[in-house]
């Protein structure tokens, strides 16, 4: 049976912050894959009394769909071998039902069908090498039941660093709107602008944003400021979407605030804050600079986040900031692969345990829920677990839950390793439960606005159909790690608790305009030195049209 | 006299190294010429001409008869078929060949990992540090050619990637880097090296370590004369600025000792990037193999030897190979160059059927009861193909296809779907 092109959802209590719904009784009506304001007497209706009604979870950070997920998925067969997961029982007439293997990083098909299962209809994978963003089309081609988009790797590009250092921040803006057509991207990335190049080159790392990359005549800052300005020059709909220098640092909080200040002012979004708001340092323990850094988000508007919550148990960290793997791996022990990927980035994995005996795994716990707590505008700090490296997004619910519930989070809090835990804020007792509808913010109305996706994230005439009904439950984990039903693009694919049908995803991309004098230029530079043809760098025939810049 | 056109930007898979900066001029329907005349590479090429055949047990059929004999093989044999991967297809090939394979619980057995398959196993227990063949162009100033010469099987590897070509950071190009040849038994290093390190085989092992202990800084008393060396030319490493490692993931002269070799090499050049910067550089032959292996992890979380037979991918390294899981089929898929599959693998196949759907599949000389013939990647049709360091590469086809690999698959899977697949406990 084909799912009905019309639906009218009754009687739920609607959580649609956008449109300011706030747990009211209303009927949500479907037709075609969008969301209408009526419909006929008949049409087809879903009893949700008694249930809560949200559009479908929208996750802004994740790495799932890249060739660095698949080096992971190498490194980690006992964690596939531990968590089969055979092919779900689809409806009739639906495309081939497929099983996977789970873990940390699961195989394609089962991470489209879990996220659905989560009540998650929309994906981007935050960090693609733009020589390898074809692999990453192919992985999201079989990643069902979610839009997804890629996230394309920008600040330690060799033509990019060239253009900073000549001061040519025209040419570097053009640049980076060709790569996003050639990639098939949707927003402007950087991780570790400069670190990852010091790391290839031997200076191993840079460690604050005036540290020249490479003794050359460019500074993290510098790439900073002429990627932020490129990506609002473009009018992209994400801003640059920016991983800082000395993630994982004792004292990284310096930096983090340092690289907000260098581009105040200016819109742009810092990614898993988590791992980037520390105390301490230079002798001093590790401690937690949450509150210091939330001070500054909360107060400049222009500034999104992203948490990076960590979450107890395994993890795998990939990353494209190659030297903090290296450090990973130093002090683990554990399995380390590195690539070196040519004139664009890197790449580091490194599979691992957080313990809550640990003291630096609990005060990145504790660092993490802080941000969420101190936050004085969901609208602007969301939720992720940069999954899977502070936790798999299978690990959301268990997040929820520690938010709006405190009882729960305190007993947590008491068996956790308090080593590094004073003068913390959590420590110190922060009453605040998130509402409902402030769930609703930061994990769909909220990442939806920041991606600029104008049809996600709200349940408003015109939007796409893609809803999650929850059925109320107590234990606020279960209620959000089963929905009863999820709707995506107006077909019902979880029916009671179970998928049932899975469709394609839409690919999320942009396509912004550049002056073609850039290309003479630009085609030297590949012809000396890149190992593939400039006429084969872009990904062709890629799926649906691109999503419209202002 | 036929027309005669030019293609340009062409990717060659005759080996890995994935050139894809040729030229290709086309008079008529074959291939006449390719530039730059790489031996390997006009080997690949060859005229362009493949059968374009369907038939049934030997004799000339139509594509739907033959897809339906097909299903009548394989889905009966739901639980106890074999999907053997071999080369010369794309990664959609691939793809779409692992999604019948999960239909009919098959056992997954590609016709090219084995040969790699210690390394992808060393590189499971303890990871490995890489470079995509850019990184070595434009970085590697020393270049340490492990018991390999890739002038025979990767012609162009020495001028395309290293140690002839210029990069960002070794502008001098051949003059700017220290290339190092080490011989292991028969396992010759090129000539014209700058250094040169010979071993027998018996101290292979124990030069790896004492290079390996060198990076790590350790402090080593008085060594054999060849230990000895192998020590020094560690310490040159530990100074260079890059290194890159280069060795054969197909197999050496002896290998039982291969293993060993593969973490001994991992285990170096993780241990250079303490005090300098290295990245291991994995020869791999051609024909999409990377590809193979791409697919398989993204759809299953294993590179090879994975069975769908549970309901779910099961990894069982320890028993993989073509002609072990062929002893124990019902049925058996070929998807690719049948030529890739040994004699060793028809014996153990034995008189279980076979169906293949590749290119040149009609010209399989042992008996199979089906054979479709398609393209050849990147002859006569476009995808995606991997090169041996995990770069996916554009495919264009310089010649028409009379059907596709892709489509072929889809419409079998639709035939073998209709049949009606019996899920196997």
């Amino acid at each position: 049976m084909s799912p009905p092109a019309r639906l009218r959802i009754v009687g739920g209590a609607v959580h649609d912050p956008a449109n300011g719904i706030d747990g009211d009784s209303r009927d949500i009506c479907i037709e075609d894959g969008r969301i209408v304001a009526d419909l006929p007497a008949g049409a087809p209706t879903l009893d949700a009394r008694g249930m809560v009604v949200m559009p479908g979870g929208v996750d802004i950070h994740s790495h799932f769909a890249s060739s660095s997920c698949n080096h992971a998925r190498r490194l980690i067969p006992d964690e596939h071998a531990a968590d089969p997961a055979p092919a779900p029982k689809l409806a009739d007439g639906e495309p081939l039902a497929r099983s996977g293997t789970g873990g940390s990083v699961p195989s394609t098909f089962t991470t489209g069908y879990r996220y659905a299962g989560l009540g998650y209809t929309t994906a981007f994978d935050a960090a693609v090498a733009p020589l390898t963003a074809r692999h990453s089309h192919s992985e999201l081609d079989d990643t069902p039941c979610v839009d997804g988009g890629i996230f394309v790797l920008m600040g330690n590009d060799e033509y990019l660093l060239r253009q900073v250092e000549t001061g040519e921040r025209d040419r570097a803006r053009d640049y980076a709107a060709w790569l996003l057509r050639a990639t098939g991207g949707y927003a402007v990335k950087i991780v570790n602008p400069g670190g990852v190049e010091a790391w290839k080159t031997g200076q191993r790392n840079v460690s604050s944003i005036d540290d020249q990359v490479s003794g050359r005549a460019v500074t993290p800052r510098a790439i900073l400021e002429t990627l932020t300005d490129a990506a609002n020059a473009l009018h992209l709909p994400h801003p640059v979407h920016i991983h800082c220098n000395n993630l994982g640092v004792a004292g990284n909080s310096a930096t983090t605030l340092a690289s907000m200040e260098a581009i105040a002012g200016r819109r742009a979004h810092f990614t898993h804050l988590q791992f980037h708001a520390y105390g301490g340092g230079g002798g001093e323990p590790w401690s937690s600079a949450a509150a210091k850094v939330m001070e500054y988000v909360n107060a400049h508007a222009e500034v999104s986040v992203d948490v990076g919550q960590v979450m107890f148990g395994s993890a795998v960290t990939i990353t494209a900031d190659a030297p903090v793997e290296y450090l990973l791996y130093k002090s683990s022990g554990r399995r380390w692969t590195n690539i070196d990927i040519e004139l664009e980035t890197g790449c580091g994995i490194v599979p691992l345990t957080y313990k809550d005996k640990a003291a630096v795994s609990a005060l990145q716990w504790a660092v993490g829920l802080e941000l969420f707590l101190l936050s004085q505008d969901p609208w602007r700090v969301v939720l992720s677990t940069d999954h899977p490296n502070g936790g798999s997004f299978l690990a959301y619910p268990a997040l929820i839950q520690l938010l709006m519930d405190r009882s729960v989070r305190d007993e947590q809090l008491k068996r956790v390793n308090p080593k590094l835990l004073a003068g913390s804020a959590l420590a110190d007792g922060l009453a605040r439960e998130y509402t409902l509808n402030e769930i609703a913010i930061i994990t769909r109305a909220g990442p939806a606005r920041l991606l600029g996706l104008r049809t996600k994230g709200h349940l408003g005439v015109g939007a796409d159909a893609d809803v999650t009904i929850y059925s109320r439950d107590p234990d606020l984990a279960t209620m959000f790690s089963t929905p009863r039903y999820v709707i995506k693009g107006g077909a019902l694919i979880v029916e009671e608790g179970y998928l049932r049908r899975a469709p394609a995803g839409r690919r999320l991309r942009v396509a912004p305009g550049y002056d073609d004098a850039l290309l003479p230029d630009l085609r030297r530079h590949f012809e000396r030195y890149s190992t593939v043809a400039f006429d084969n760098y872009p990904v062709a025939d890629l799926p649906g049209e691109p999503v419209a810049t202002a | 006299m036929s027309p005669t056109s030019r293609v340009a930007s062409v990717t060659c898979l005759g080996c890995g190294c994935g050139c894809d900066d040729l030229i290709v001029e086309i008079a008529g329907d074959r291939i006449a010429s390719v530039f730059p005349p790489c031996p390997v590479g006009r080997a690949w090429f060859g005229d362009g001409g493949v059968p374009w055949a369907a038939r049934r047990s030997g004799l000339d059929s139509t594509l739907e008869a033959a897809l339906s004999d097909a299903a009548d093989v394989l889905a009966p044999a739901s639980g106890r078929v074999l999907l053997v991967l071999a080369p010369d297809v794309s990664a959609q090939v691939q793809r779409a060949a692992l999604a019948l394979a999960d239909l009919l619980q098959a056992t997954v057995e590609t016709a090219t990992s084995d040969p790699a398959a210690v390394g992808l196993l060393a590189a499971q227990r303890r990871g490995r540090t890489a470079a995509t063949l850019g990184e070595v162009r434009n970085r590697a100033d020393a270049v340490l050619f492990w018991a390999v010469d890739p002038g025979p099987r990767y012609p162009r590897y020495w001028s395309r990637y290293a140690p002839d070509p210029a990069g960002t950071h070794v502008p001098a190009g051949r003059a700017g880097r220290t290339v190092i040849a080490v011989t292991v038994g028969q396992d010759r290093g090129p000539a014209g090296a700058d250094l040169e390190l010979a071993l027998s085989p018996d101290q292979e092992i124990p030069a790896l370590s004492v290079m390996r202990a060198v990076a790590l800084g350790n402090q080593l008393g008085e060594l054999p004369s060849p230990l000895q060396r192998a020590a020094e030319i560690a310490g040159q490493l530990v100074q260079a600025r890059y290194t890159a490692i280069v060795h054969e993931a197909e197999p050496g002269a002896e290998p039982a000792r291969d293993p060993y070799r593969a973490e001994g090499l991992l285990g170096l050049a993780q241990a250079l990037n303490g005090p300098s910067r290295a990245a291991l550089s994995t020869l791999r032959a051609g024909g999409n193999r990377s590809g193979a292996e791409a697919a398989l992890t993204w759809l299953t979380g294993y590179p090879m030897a994975v069975t769908y037979r549970s309901g779910a991918p099961e990894y069982r390294p320890a028993s993989r190979g073509v002609a072990a899981a062929a002893g124990g089929a019902a049925a058996i898929l070929v998807v690719g160059a049948v030529a890739a599959l040994s004699e060793v693998f028809w014996d153990a196949a034995g008189r279980t059927p076979v169906v293949v759907i590749g290119p040149r599949a009609s010209e399989t000389l042992s008996p199979v009861r089906v054979a479709v013939d398609t393209g050849v990647a990147g002859i006569h049709e476009g995808g995606t193909a991997y090169r041996m360091d995990d770069v996916p590469l554009r495919l264009r086809a310089p010649l028409a296809a009379e059907r596709t690999a892709v489509d072929v698959l889809a419409a079998l899977l639709a035939v073998v779907r209709a049949r009606g697949v019996p899920r196997v406990k």
